[in-house]
């Protein structure tokens, strides 16, 4: 077919050329050409418009228009919301939030008193469930189901419908392929649609003036892809409010020795869903056996955890029997869906404070918190007089675990275990107004009725001021005979984080199905192959096949070759009728 | 499992080699740029698409703007045309330049040699902490710098025409290794709790690999709008260069491509960190600042996924967005790890 090919090769406009010529203009790139073949091939293929429901529904111009304005306009939306949402949420990361760590928004309000109140008064403390960013994935989430179930149910009717009737010049698609024969048309068309078929393309016969065609489809995935990753996310936002409503997330902090029941008033705190009561809380419980943990002690990665375990032994239920467990960072105890996670740990010096006459005041550890790598921790110790107009004691102060104390500076921990324990305290006498209607932290003392004791002994460093230094066993007796204060020993704490979330049960699967969509969305190419048997002036047959990708960049160039030389060599060997293809 | 102190020792000679190879390969493709200037990219370019043995019968001048038809015998008597094979009969970078090929020959043999002694490295470090060697930012850094040049030399093996990329990824890599060999460095050691589960190779290693491969699409990008500016008159002084790269279409192509191949393991990269998280932390997504970032780094290149496919925005608005979603990936890695604080600070940075 050597004068066939000669014709085409320059671009030289085919005879029967559609009246726009993009060929012939200069400085097309590809894409371009491509681009209007895809075009003029889809003005031909909609010329019977029954037979295409791909792209248009039948809805007549005015509904065509509307659908029209309708795609364009929702997937414009679509950006601009995308964008919205991507610059909404960077004050998230950068200012503190009250969903992750409430502490270091009120620092924040200390440091920054003009701004604090305006950038609250903007929610950008709460930025993840503030009205606003809700509003922009709303929108979002509207204009995606706004898009997505038309499309579906265009995709629904494509993939029902059969693949266009074959442009007339097949030569003037992206890639196309011919030969000549003398084998009969019906027998080639036939061969050619039992061969698309073979390869799983969706394939129908037809005829025009020109003569007969075939035209086959493939690749239909890659919509049902795209439309199963937007349905997924849809899952995900529901899975997402499932969560909301019917979960619950709470931490409590348990020292060793101490235990855990689930209840409301057992928490530290405790977020419930809406559509969660306090009666819906399981009733499991657990001690805290013991917690451990080795640190790194040599290189630059000194006083690095290296392993943390929280021994425990639970009940999943007050009549059950006790089992133990070992709770890890990444190895939650699950105890009837509802999962115990290791969240953080710290110090208790378990301190015993007598009054003047030896009755003991407090006993037993108090929870200090670690300020830093090496758990310089801070703390207070409260020992309340018990009986009416009495002096209660109290003291505040440092938790040392490896207590490194120089000359001329601060006494400071050198390593985070335990390995030379001391507190250092200052002493308080009067009234802790423990009795009064606000709440107090158990952290800090609060001294208004206070009076701070001198209690400087002549053993302790200078550098520690009016404080106590004690040390495992030590006792300090208190001036004025106040009492004592006797450090007995060290005790860990464990905080755990209890939650329950059964929107995960619709998260997770959505997100594997959104995975899954998107591979066959961005990894799929929809293409078509057509291919026409055309009689010539001397008696044979010009068999022509061709292709055109619905994918950007995806011209099934080989694939129509192969067509092609399979097809030319089965019509010269003919395969009897019924073998494999 | 204590650390083996020699193959730590050794792991951190191969990295430097490997800087000395990856060094000796930016220059020689500097040269092979320079050379291969001096050398006008000549009319005729060989090669057509499809057929093995494919005669070449007629096709227009090379400039790539013009559309081309092939017409190749297939065999059997069967004639293909294809058109817009641009991409496929792409110029080289070093022109007919002897000069420029033979540096540019050693150039890619530098670069092999410098991506073994990095493999080395990095295996070494492995074996060293017993543990995947991507725990840590040093670490993190020397993987993703692997994972881009392995990707690079994979395309050289399969034998497509990407030694354009040879300058701007030895470049990168370079740059990245040594940024953590220099600023980076930490010794190797053993885990932090929070890292003690099989979720560190998986998503650290898509993340890793995902990092690696939007570094790719970068360049590409980049290229994509110098060579576009430069297709419509624009850089005229660097014509001679530009008119060795690949047409705008195919390197906007190459970007999008591995982007589309790329986005949906990072998609799963956030997902397996997020069953990751609520298995340590018990929730699975709590807008921590990686969270956050790895989010905005997924919403931008879906915009840009988006932006391809809208009209107006096809192109270089498109590439625009993709540019900014690759500074929203530093952001997340170099920022989110020392600006801000949040969970996924661990040893060493």
């Amino acid at each position: 077919m050597s004068e066939q090919t000669q014709d085409t090769v320059g671009t030289a406009p085919a005879a029967d050329a559609d009246p726009p010529e993009p060929v012939e203009q200069e400085r097309l790139t590809e894409d371009a050409v491509e681009a209007a073949a895809a075009e003029r091939a889809e003005k031909l293929s909609t010329a019977p418009r029954t037979d295409d429901g791909i792209a248009v529904p039948s809805l007549g111009a005015l509904g065509m228009l509307r659908w029209t304005w309708r795609q364009l306009t929702s997937m414009r939306i679509a950006l601009v919301l995308l964008f919205m949402l991507s610059l909404a949420a960077i004050p998230g990361s950068i200012l503190p939030q009250n969903s992750i760590d409430p502490s270091k928004v009120t620092t924040f309000y200390q440091s920054h008193t003009k701004w604090a109140p305006i950038l609250n008064d903007l929610r950008l403390f709460d930025v993840f469930e503030s009205p606003w960013f809700g509003a922009i994935y709303g929108l979002l989430f509207i204009s995606l189901i706004g898009c997505i179930v038309p499309r579906s149910w265009a995709h629904f009717k494509a993939m029902r419908a059969n693949p266009p009737a074959a442009p007339r010049n097949l030569k003037r698609l992206p890639v196309h392929a011919s030969f000549s024969t003398t084998a009969e048309a019906d027998e080639v068309l036939k061969l050619a649609a039992k061969r698309l078929r073979g390869r799983r393309f969706k394939t129908v016969r037809g005829e025009d003036r020109a003569g007969g065609w075939v035209s086959s489809e493939k690749g239909f995935l890659r919509e049902t892809g795209n439309l199963l990753f937007h349905l997924s996310l849809i899952g995900i936002l529901i899975g997402i409010a499932i969560g909301h409503f019917l979960g619950y997330k709470g931490a409590v902090l348990v020292t060793e020795g101490t235990g855990f029941s689930d209840t409301v008033t057992s928490y530290d705190s405790l977020t419930l869903g809406p559509w969660v009561g306090a009666q819906d809380l399981p009733d499991f419980s657990f001690t805290l056996n013991k917690f451990s943990a080795t640190y790194q002690e040599s290189g630059d990665q000194f006083a690095q955890p290296r392993t943390f375990d929280a021994y425990v032994s639970f009940k999943s239920s007050p009549s059950a029997k006790a089992r133990n467990e070992d709770v890890q960072v990444n190895s939650p105890m699950t105890i009837n869906g509802t999962n115990v996670f290791l969240e953080g740990h710290g110090y208790s010096p378990v301190v015993e404070v007598k009054n003047g006459k030896g009755d003991v005041l407090f006993d037993g550890p108090v929870t200090f918190l670690g300020q830093d790598e090496y758990f310089d921790s801070s703390g207070a110790i409260k020992a309340p007089s018990n009986v009416k107009n009495g002096t209660d004691l109290g003291f505040q102060g440092w938790f040392l675990p490896t207590a490194y104390i120089s000359s001329g500076a601060m006494p400071a921990s050198i390593f985070p275990a335990a390995q030379n324990p001391m507190l250092i305290l200052s002493a308080y006498s009067g009234n802790l107004n423990m009795n009064g209607g606000e709440d107090q932290s158990v952290y800090s003392l609060d001294t208004t009725d206070m009076k701070q004791l001198n209690v400087k002994s002549k053993s302790a460093s200078a550098s520690a001021g009016n404080a106590l230094e004690l040390k495992v066993g030590q006792t300090a007796t208190l001036p004025n005979e106040l009492g004592s204060i006797t450090f007995v020993g060290v005790k860990q704490w464990a905080q755990f984080n209890i939650a329950y979330d059964p929107g995960q049960k619709v998260v997770l699967p959505s997100a594997v199905l959104a995975v899954l969509g998107l591979i066959g969305s961005l990894g799929l190419r929809r293409r078509r192959i057509w291919v026409r048997v055309t009689e010539q002036a001397d008696g044979t047959r010009l068999v022509e096949v061709a292709g055109l990708a619905r994918t950007e960049g995806a011209t099934p160039t080989a694939e129509v070759t192969q067509t092609a030389q399979s097809l030319a060599a089965a019509v010269r060997q003919p395969v009897p009728d019924g073998a494999p293809a | 499992m204590s650390i083996n102190e020699n193959f730590a020792h050794y792991s951190n000679l191969f990295i430097a080699l490997a800087l000395v190879g990856y060094a000796a390969a930016f220059f020689a493709y500097c040269g092979e740029w320079a050379f291969g200037t001096s050398s006008r990219f000549g009319k005729s370019v060989e090669k057509v698409g499809t057929a093995a043995e494919g005669v070449k019968l007629g096709k227009q001048a090379a400039a790539p703007k013009v559309e081309a038809v092939n017409a190749v015998d297939g065999g059997n008597g069967v004639t293909v045309l294809t058109r817009a094979v641009a991409e496929e009969e792409e110029p080289t970078i070093a022109g007919d330049n002897l000069r420029a090929e033979i540096v540019g020959r050693f150039a890619v043999m530098a670069t092999f040699i410098g991506f073994a002694f990095h493999a080395a490295g990095v295996l070494f470090r492995g074996l060293a902490a017993h543990r995947v060697p991507w725990a840590n930012m040093y670490e993190f850094s020397c993987a993703a710098a692997l994972a881009m040049s392995f990707a690079y030399l994979v395309l050289l093996v399969l034998r497509k025409k990407v030694r354009w990329m040879g300058l701007p990824v030895t470049g990168i890599v370079l740059l990245t290794l040594g940024i953590a060999y220099t600023l980076l460095y930490t010794d190797a050691e053993e885990l932090v709790p929070a890292l003690h589960s099989y979720w560190l190779y998986i998503h650290v290693t898509a993340a890793v690999i995902s990092t690696g491969a939007f570094g790719v699409a970068t360049v590409a990008t980049i290229l994509y709008l110098l060579k576009s500016a430069n297709e419509e008159g624009g850089l005229r002084r660097f014509n001679s260069t530009f008119d060795r790269l690949p047409s705008s279409v195919a390197l906007d192509r190459t970007a999008y491509r591995v982007i589309a191949f790329i986005f949906p393991l990072w998609t799963f990269a956030i997902m397996a960190g997020a069953v990751w998280a609520e298995k340590a932390w018990g929730r699975y997504w709590g807008w921590d600042p990686k969270e956050t970032w790895s989010f905005i780094v997924w919403v931008v290149y879906a915009a840009y996924l988006h932006a391809r496919a809208t009209h107006g925005w096809k192109g270089k608005a498109a590439a625009y967005v993709a540019l900014i979603a690759f500074a929203c990936v530093l952001f997340n890695y170099f920022g989110v790890n020392t600006l801000l604080t949040g969970k996924h600070s661990y040893a060493g940075l």
